[in-house]
């Protein structure tokens, strides 16, 4: 019995001592703590495409123009010192010339002062380095009308890249270098120009979303001090030898871990240990400068570990997944904010898979797999979206957090109809699709294949084990596999043609439908090389006039017109399953004070505007 | 003596030698994609629609054995390469990581040798006795606990329930304080670094996250030394000295003291080092689960990212690490031991 | 206490582990064996494969329906005992593979010695220079997702081990007498290792099979929670705890809410690898001719 009040007495005093209760209470009123999975992939706005990246250089750098609070559309000046508009008339020839007036006595954080030459060498800059797999086509394609800087020098001068570099980056030829000087001079240098205060940009045909693409949260629009960026060793501004500050592996750009903007925010530090970047306000800051004295964004990959340094008020915002909700929506001195980003979840099919894949069982259509050109029957793209139990799907997965869409293009952009026709989640249909399917062949044989999702990502997953569940119910000759894998292993199907069909998200670049329909529908989109041979001649035929046709318009009801076509005509054909528009919970501390969530901003936390209060 | 440590120590570069030709080998099996995801890493990288010029432009299609030769080439110039998991290079990524794997090893160590021994010693007293069964019995059953379920369960209990041992290194407030530049780094070991620096506070914190990471390896790794203890003192009770001593009728406590423990001891202080060695080699688990900076959780993500840079300087180290280690180990043996011939 | 009953009790207590291990083993034999009838799949449904019960991530704890709760969309009863399978089929496998390969490398190495011995021995020493876990896991994400590809990656980290001992047994007993006479009597080498040598180190090698076993199933199962190894919902211990791996902290003042994720699942493996050792244990105690009182 002695021993027994021993061993208790032991367990309270270190209770006491090792401070067993938790007691949340506001720590630090001015510093932010937010954790999150991600770790920034580098800090150099041209490079960045991702939103960790951007969270950062958000507010580290400024742009041109910025959003108004939470809406996409209303844009208010930032570094220049007036949107343009047709009305302002900065916005000349159609639309093809932007002009901005550059806000004079701001200061980058060394102390210099920002000058319209800045604004055109921070977008030559990113267009001359262009990174491949990098955010600057995004420009290249508003200015130029090119994919890349590569495909526009080699249209231009009739030589590819490769043709015209050795391995090493250097030149092959010296005459090249004369050639890639004028290119420079000819094309380059004129199309974005300072006049006196202003810096004018020359596109070669109207291009509807440009402001948006400028907009802050747009991080490779961000506006570098240009001696201190020389200095630093990026691109020197010249036209000679402008080529050897094109594409640098990510490590080897300057400002990898440097930063020189103008933002609210000074960058401190970047913890690569610990995934953790600090921030510190910028107090010569030539806006309203931001409550918070010191910003913290720390990447801690265990949920577990999140949730619980939120309760004890170690944090004071956390990322969580939707499927944690519940875990959260009791926590006491906690709450939960809701909210959309302009997202989408679809499963597009590949009408003419690599016959080298693994996925396609046999490879034939006798009821042990899937003929290369499976999906290019429109009976069964039909039959696998009506056997997607799209409500069950956004109630439980999601906690209702979610929308169904028609289409490739979210509520809240130009083109976005909620009245156009869906197929709705209806198994007897399914089955007269799959008779229909091959003439009857799909039925009778049935097939077998496999659908492959990038581990990590639980609603994708539970995606495709729905449909599965659901397709396999109707035959029991249809046999689907639903197989996770590594990310390294998905890239490299995907990329090798062997996914009979594909789940894959898009967050929006810009808040226009083009973002989406080009990338989704059009032959030359990111997604339309995977959806294969089959698919690019179809896509020829019915959507690439149509989408091009949509960017060059430049007014606003005859593009949403001709969006509301080409939604048609995917609907008609089922070229895809767009299976949720997600919504997001945003969960944080009471005493967090003036949150507000603009939809195209990177990461979930407005660190300019918000406070702690109790 | 001097021929042996020559000869141990020259297979050493040819050791690691064969271990990045094994793990080149590994890597060889990817395809050029299967590569590419190191620097696509996620799939909104796959936006951009010049993702296939990455390829050619880090070399990635070019024959296996030009990459091994290019690898070669880096570490004899000092180059380990980019590490994409750690943000850095794979030298200085490792080695920021490596004294906190160092130190869970040093901390977890201490009791793991202490609850072998004494209870190594306690079970062989009692050999085939009830208290030799229970005390058996516990240890196997810690041998026969996953360190990840012994992990989640010492988390459950000490940390969600008690609020004792939370996961990490440092709480935030204790991590402002290392941060500050009056903070001197000496070891890069945060228990060591704050006594040195006169941080008792500090101190508490980095030894309170220290301890859930120390308690689950303890009782999963114990019972190994136990099972030395005890049968190690088994043999030397029956021993002729020890008999003899026993005749010479001296006290039972003073024979076990004097006489058979240190004996008994040789053979623990050998498999105590194979100890340290191991775990520095075996903390991917723990620190995963911990949520600890380390050079085993590192891995653990390198590998799953297929960072083959990472992993290229990562299995080298670790090869290092275990060879030398090993080396110390049996020098050691042969100086506590004489009858251990080197050869 | 009297002495016999004394004695008794000594004896019941020598032969405790073993045959609490041997029991254990031949329960868990049992539940591989019926697990069609202990939790029968759908018919025309890959058994190994986990049905789905419920389309929302949230555990349910234990119920009538399901009695060990609900984890990760799937019955974790039905896991559990299906994992058995799953267990045993690695562990074997492994085992029996890397043994054999083992033993035909130690065999080489100690018959031939010399240059033979001396590489083979200096290539074991390069495989077992890379840690264990961390071999098999980069060896795993390279080979894919697939039970089968776990097993290989384990095959090919873990012949060293036998392989040594082996090596260690042949050169030991080369010297011993009864070896030394055989060849004085002009008995081939090759015959003198088969007849003589190979069956005195059959039991060190047996032992050390049953003890590795456990171990091998930890590394499996330890790769399955990190997500690599056996495809999502294949009834496996590790992807079972692998889902308990975010909800472990449970809710406010509810720390352990959801300890049926963690217990369920993580009992029958502790129990099943302590089989394993104390088969194993048993097994030492009785061959380690310095234990023999």
């Amino acid at each position: 019995m002695k021993r027994f009040c021993f061993v208790w007495l032991l367990v309270i005093l270190l209770n006491v001592v090792l401070g067993g209760v938790v007691f949340a209470e506001m720590k630090n009123p001015d510093t932010y703590i937010y954790l999150t999975i991600s770790e920034p992939d580098t800090l150099d706005p041209h490079f960045a495409y991702d939103t960790a990246s951007g969270e950062i250089i958000n507010f580290v750098y400024e742009n041109l123009i910025a959003y108004r609070d939470e809406s996409v559309t209303e844009l208010v000046p930032r570094l220049s010192e007036a949107v343009p508009s047709a009305d302002n008339g900065l916005i000349k020839d159609d639309g093809k010339t932007y002009v901005f007036p550059i806000r004079k006595g701001v200061k980058f954080h060394n102390g210099r002062d920002l000058t319209p030459e800045d604004v055109e060498y921070s977008f030559e800059r990113g267009i001359l380095f262009d990174p491949y797999a990098g955010p600057m086509w995004m420009l290249i394609e508003a200015i130029f009308n090119y994919g890349s800087l590569e495909d526009f020098v080699a249209d231009k001068l009739g030589m590819s890249w490769e043709e015209m570099f050795n391995e090493d980056g250097s030149l092959k030829s010296e005459e090249y270098a004369e050639k890639l000087v004028s290119f420079y001079r000819q094309y380059i240098d004129p199309a974005i120009e300072v006049e006196e205060d202003d810096v004018v940009f020359h596109l070669v045909r109207p291009f509807a979303p440009f402001l948006s693409i400028l907009a802050q949260n747009s991080n490779w629009s961000a506006i570098l001090d240009k001696e201190t960026s020389i200095e630093m060793g990026l691109w020197d501004g010249k036209a000679e030898n402008w080529w050897k500050y094109h594409s640098l592996k990510k490590e080897e750009s300057p400002l990898y871990q440097q930063t020189i903007g103008t933002g609210p925010f000074k960058f401190l530090e970047w913890d690569r240990a610990q995934q953790k970047v600090t921030l510190v306000r910028n107090e010569e800051y030539w806006g309203e400068k931001p409550k918070l004295a010191k910003v913290i964004i720390w990447g801690i990959d265990e949920w577990s570990t999140r949730r619980a340094m939120l309760e004890a008020g170690d944090a004071d915002q956390i990322y969580a997944p939707l499927q944690y909700y519940d875990q959260v929506k009791t926590l006491p001195g906690v709450k939960v904010e809701e909210g959309a980003r302009i997202t989408i979840t679809a499963m597009h099919f590949n009408w003419t898979v690599n016959k080298e894949s693994k996925y396609i069982g046999s490879g034939q259509p006798d009821g042990e797999g899937i003929p290369l050109d499976f999906f290019s029957d429109v009976h069964v793209r039909k039959a696998f979206s009506y056997a997607f139990d799209y409500d069950t799907f956004i109630a439980e997965v999601l906690k209702g957090h979610g929308i169904r869409i028609p289409s490739v293009i979210p509520r809240g952009l130009l083109g976005y109809n909620e009245n156009l026709p869906m197929y709705p989640f209806d198994l007897e249909k399914a089955k007269e699709e799959f008779q229909k399917a091959w003439n009857g062949e799909v039925w009778e044989k049935g097939f077998k294949l496999t659908l492959l999702y990038n581990t990590g990502n639980e609603a994708r997953q539970t995606a495709c084990e729905m449909l599965k569940e659901n397709i396999e119910s109707l035959n029991p000759k249809f046999k689907i596999e639903v197989q996770g894998v590594q990310w390294p292993n998905y890239l490299d199907a995907y990329k090798q043609g062997q996914l009979p069909a594909f789940v894959i998200g898009w967050l929006a670049d810009y808040p226009d439908p083009h973002n989406f329909i080009f990338t989704y529908y059009h032959s030359d989109g990111v997604y339309g090389g995977p959806q294969g041979k089959l698919y690019a001649d179809f896509a020829q035929t019915h959507f690439n006039a149509l989408i091009e046709q949509a960017i060059a318009e430049t007014d606003p009801e005859k593009r949403a017109a001709l969006y509301e076509e080409i939604q048609k005509i995917a609907y008609e054909n089922a070229v895809g399953i767009t299976f949720y528009q997600p919504g997001e919970i945003f969960v944080m501390r009471d005493w967090v004070k003036g949150w507000y969530l603009n939809p195209m901003r990177p990461g979930e936390v407005n660190y300019d505007s918000i406070w702690k209060e109790e | 003596m001097v021929f042996y440590i020559l000869r141990r120590l020259l297979f050493l570069p040819l050791a690691l030698f064969g271990v990045s030709l094994l793990v080149f080998t590994m890597i060889g099996f990817l395809s050029p994609y299967q590569r590419l995801a190191t620097f696509i890493n996620s799939p909104e990288r796959l936006k951009s629609d010049n993702v296939d010029k990455l390829i050619s432009f880090y070399g990635l299609d070019d024959p296996i054995f030009i990459q091994y030769f290019r690898w070669m080439k880096n570490v004899f110039q000092g180059n380990l390469g980019w590490s994409y998991v750690g943000k850095a290079p794979v030298l200085e990524s490792i080695l920021i990581r490596f004294p906190y794997t160092l130190e869970l090893a040093i901390f977890s160590v201490i009791p793991i040798i202490f609850l072998g021994v004494s209870f190594g010693v306690l079970s062989a007293l009692h050999h085939n006795k009830f208290l030799d069964h229970i005390l058996r019995i516990f240890a196997v059953v810690g041998w026969s606990f996953p360190d990840f379920v012994f992990g989640l369960i010492v988390l459950m209990v000490f940390y969600s329930t008690l609020g004792w041992f939370p996961p990490g290194n440092l709480s935030i407030w204790a991590e402002e304080i290392v941060k500050s530049p009056a903070f001197r780094h000496i070891t890069g070991m945060l228990t060591f670094d704050s006594l040195l620096n006169g941080r008792l506070d500090v101190f508490w914190d980095a030894l309170r996250h220290l301890l859930g990471p120390v308690l689950t390896l303890t009782y999963v790794e114990f019972a190994f030394i136990l099972r030395i203890t005890r049968s190690s003192m088994l043999e030397v009770l029956r021993r002729d000295y020890v008999r003899t001593a026993r005749a010479k009728g001296l006290e039972e406590k003073a024979v076990i003291h004097k006489h058979a423990r240190r004996n008994a001891l040789v053979p623990v202080a050998t498999v105590s080092g194979q100890t340290i060695v191991g775990l520095l080699a075996g903390t991917v688990i723990v620190e995963t689960i911990f949520n600890r900076t380390g050079i085993g959780s590192f891995m653990a993500i390198a590998a799953q990212q297929l960072d083959y840079a990472s992993i290229m300087g990562g299995t080298l180290f670790f090869g290092l690490i275990l060879i030398l280690g090993n080396l110390c180990v049996d020098l050691s043996y042969a100086f506590i031991d004489p009858r251990v011939r080197l050869d | 206490m009297n002495r016999g009953s004394k004695r008794w009790f000594k004896k019941f207590f020598s032969n405790f582990s073993a045959v609490l291990g041997f029991v254990l083993l031949l329960f868990f034999l049992g539940v591989a064996l019926f697990a069609p009838y202990i939790a029968p799949p759908k018919p025309g449904r890959d058994a190994y494969m986990m049905p789905i019960v419920t389309w929302s991530s949230d555990p349910i704890p234990p119920s009538r329906e399901h009695p060990f709760g609900v984890a990760g969309k799937r019955d974790i009863f039905y896991g559990v005992v299906w994992g058995t399978r799953t267990a045993f089929r690695i562990g074997i496998i492994v085992t029996i593979s890397s043994t054999l390969i083992g033993l035909v490398i130690g065999s080489i190495a100690g018959y031939f010695g010399h240059l033979v011995d001396e590489l083979l021995m200096r290539v074991t020493d390069i495989f077992m220079a890379v840690p264990f876990l961390v071999a098999a896991l980069v060896l795993a994400t390279i080979l894919g997702a697939g039970l089968d590809k776990v097993i290989i990656a384990l095959i090919v980290f873990s012949w060293m081990y036998p392989a040594r001992l082996i090596r260690g047994n042949i050169l030991q007993v080369k010297e011993e007498q009864f070896v030394m006479a055989a060849k004085a009597l002009g008995v081939s080498d090759l015959v003198v290792i088969l007849r003589h040598v190979l069956p005195n180190s059959i039991f060190p090698v047996l032992i050390q099979a049953s003890m590795r076993m456990g171990s091998l199933v930890i590394t499996a199962a330890a790769l399955s929670f990190l997500g690599l190894g056996a495809p999502q919902g294949y009834a496996d211990w590790g992807a079972l705890l692998n889902y308990a791996r975010n909800w472990m902290l449970g809710s406010q003042g509810q720390a352990l809410q959801y300890w049926f994720m963690t217990v369920f699942p993580g009992l029958a493996m502790v129990l099943f690898v302590l089989a394993w050792n104390l088969v194993g244990d048993a097994l030492r105690d009785i061959f380690d001719p310095r234990l023999r009182v």
